[in-house]
């Protein structure tokens, strides 16, 4: 037993010592994983001191023989050994694995980021589909309030107002101005369907009166619109002379002819959302981000808080 | 067999350089080529556009908005698409920004109008109750300055080959050109009628005379910039 073999067996007691000390056994010892971790760590000690061990008794004892090969470089030379069996093993298998991974193993199964965000997308895509496909009622209006908070609220403000006249005030179907300013300027909109506009002030009859609307007419039909048609007998009137042909006795509006001026009803703002529209008060962007079931859920939001 | 070779150690350390470079340049060059190349749809920005980036860049807006949507599902459902990295094709430098006390404005073109600029930039608290972001009034009345965004406008299309006056293709098939003055006076002119449309939009009576009277104050230019943001 000489010096080496002593040093080793303290090394190897200490370092085990310190495994011991640095491993709470109190806590984790139950723990499948922790007992993994311990064993791993006293095997890797053994093995580590193990093979120094076996390298420096080969440093200390062994001697150079075989043939040297041709090429020398200053005096310095090498052995014309074979390539040990083992590592030639290996660095074959490694230059296979190379091509392999370099082939297959990367293009094949390699990770993306947009991978990634696509599959997280589909899924919770699909994830908010089941879940909400039948929401109706009062929660189809809590999901609104919420999209509306998020989506809208920054132009028609936090209770819809419109924030002093800056965008539509939703509590109320039409303000004045705003069934002012189409029937002076006609809609291109298209809210109902495709090339559906509304012509302006020189294309709507009063069929009471058998001629163009006339400003006064404008003035009191547009009061009756804006106040819920009621009140002003007057608008009333021009309401059905002109109105009526196209938006309803009632100002329901009709399918594929004219929107409903009467109430918000899901179509109408359902369009709107998705396709923005320019009026009386300014432009509205068209809301790119929302899925057809959120703007379900805004129309019915909108519905609620208009009555 | 190469004995010759590293007995000279200069000419061997050239050859590993250029081994190593050639390696370098056909493996990264392609591939770096193809993602900053300007996406489609893809527009350089208009002489008033890139004034009004300046304006953008000059009170440090970029200090509180990022303007780089990231593929999370969170993100993308609140500003859209995320950025690829050709929409930047024309940014220089881009505006990525790296901190959001305020919401990403990658798109912001898509979702607010000039109106909203408009009256967020005079008071943002006013219609964002709870908001941080200070109002810029002095950019109502500061002038814009088109000369230097014309000449930066002359240095990346003579410099980086931005297709000026060139039609660009968009996502529907068409093409659009965006024209840039042969001159200066060209350029003021053609940033003025740009500047009239955004004002058309616009409310302060102030701002719409400067237009009116030539001049373009710093919000149009801003407000511009902003809608082109897509």
């Amino acid at each position: 037993m000489n010096k080496l073999y002593l040093g080793a067996i303290v090394v190897t007691a200490l370092m085990l010592f310190a495994t011991y000390v640095s491993f709470d056994f109190k806590h984790g010892s139950s723990d499948i994983v922790n007992q993994l971790a311990i064993l791993g760590a006293v095997i890797l000690v053994i093995a580590t001191i193990f093979v120094v061990v076996k390298y420096v008794r080969q440093m200390q004892t062994d001697t150079a023989s075989g043939d040297l090969m041709e090429d020398n470089w200053d005096g310095v030379g090498e052995y014309d050994n074979p390539v040990p069996t083992g590592w030639a093993i290996v660095f074959l298998g490694t230059m296979i694995w190379g091509m392999w991974y370099y082939l297959v193993g990367y293009p094949v199964n390699s990770y993306s980021q947009i991978g990634e965000y696509n599959e997280d997308a589909a899924a919770l895509n699909k994830k908010f589909e089941e879940k909400y496909k039948n929401l109706k009622g009062d929660e189809l209006v809590n999901m609104g309030e919420s999209v509306y908070l998020s989506n809208c609220s920054a132009c028609h403000g936090l209770s819809a107002d419109g924030i002093d006249g800056q965008a539509a005030d939703l509590n109320v179907r039409l303000e004045k101005k705003v069934v002012k300013h189409v029937i002076e300027n006609g809609s291109s909109n298209n809210l109902v369907s495709e090339g559906m506009s509304m012509p302006d002030r020189n294309g709507l009859f009063n069929a009471n009166t058998n001629a163009l609307i006339t400003d006064a007419e404008i003035d009191s039909v547009a009061s009756y619109v804006a106040n819920g048609f009621k009140g002003n007998e007057a608008g009333a009137k021009v309401f059905a002379g002109t109105c009526a042909a196209c938006h309803g006795a009632d100002g329901k509006g009709m399918e594929f002819v004219a929107p409903n001026i009467a109430s918000f009803d899901s179509s109408l703002v359902v369009n709107v959302v998705a396709n923005g529209k320019k009026g009386a008060i300014g432009t509205m962007p068209k809301i790119t981000v929302l899925n057809k079931k959120q703007k379900e859920a805004v129309a019915a939001y909108v519905q609620s808080i208009s009555k | 067999m190469f004995h010759w070779l590293e007995k000279n150690p200069f000419l061997f350390a050239v050859g590993v350089f250029l081994t190593v470079a050639f390696a370098g340049v056909v493996s990264i060059l392609p591939s770096f080529a193809q993602t900053s190349r300007p996406v489609i749809g893809t527009t350089p920005y208009s002489t008033l556009e890139l004034a009004g980036r300046q304006v953008y860049i000059k009170n440090s807006c970029n200090a509180c908005h990022s303007q780089l949507v990231r593929p999370f599902k969170a993100e993308t459902d609140r500003y859209g698409h995320y950025s690829l990295s050709g929409e930047y094709a024309y940014d220089r430098p881009f505006l990525w920004g790296s901190k959001r006390t305020g919401p990403d404005l990658m798109r912001v073109g898509n979702y607010r109008t000039t109106e909203w600029h408009e009256n967020h930039m005079m008071n943002p608290a006013a219609i964002v109750p709870n908001s941080i972001m200070p109002g810029y009034a002095w950019m109502f009345k500061n002038i814009a300055d088109i000369d230097t965004a014309y000449a930066e406008q002359l240095t990346v299309a003579g410099v980086f080959g931005v297709p000026y006056n060139k039609p660009v293709p968009m996502a529907d098939g068409s093409t659009k050109t965006i024209k840039m003055g042969k001159t200066v006076e060209d350029a003021r002119a053609l940033a003025l009628a740009e500047a009239k449309l955004v004002a058309a939009d616009m409310k302060n009576q102030d701002v719409k005379d400067m237009v009116k009277n030539g001049k373009i104050p710093e919000i149009v230019a801003l407000i511009a910039y902003l809608n082109s943001l897509k």
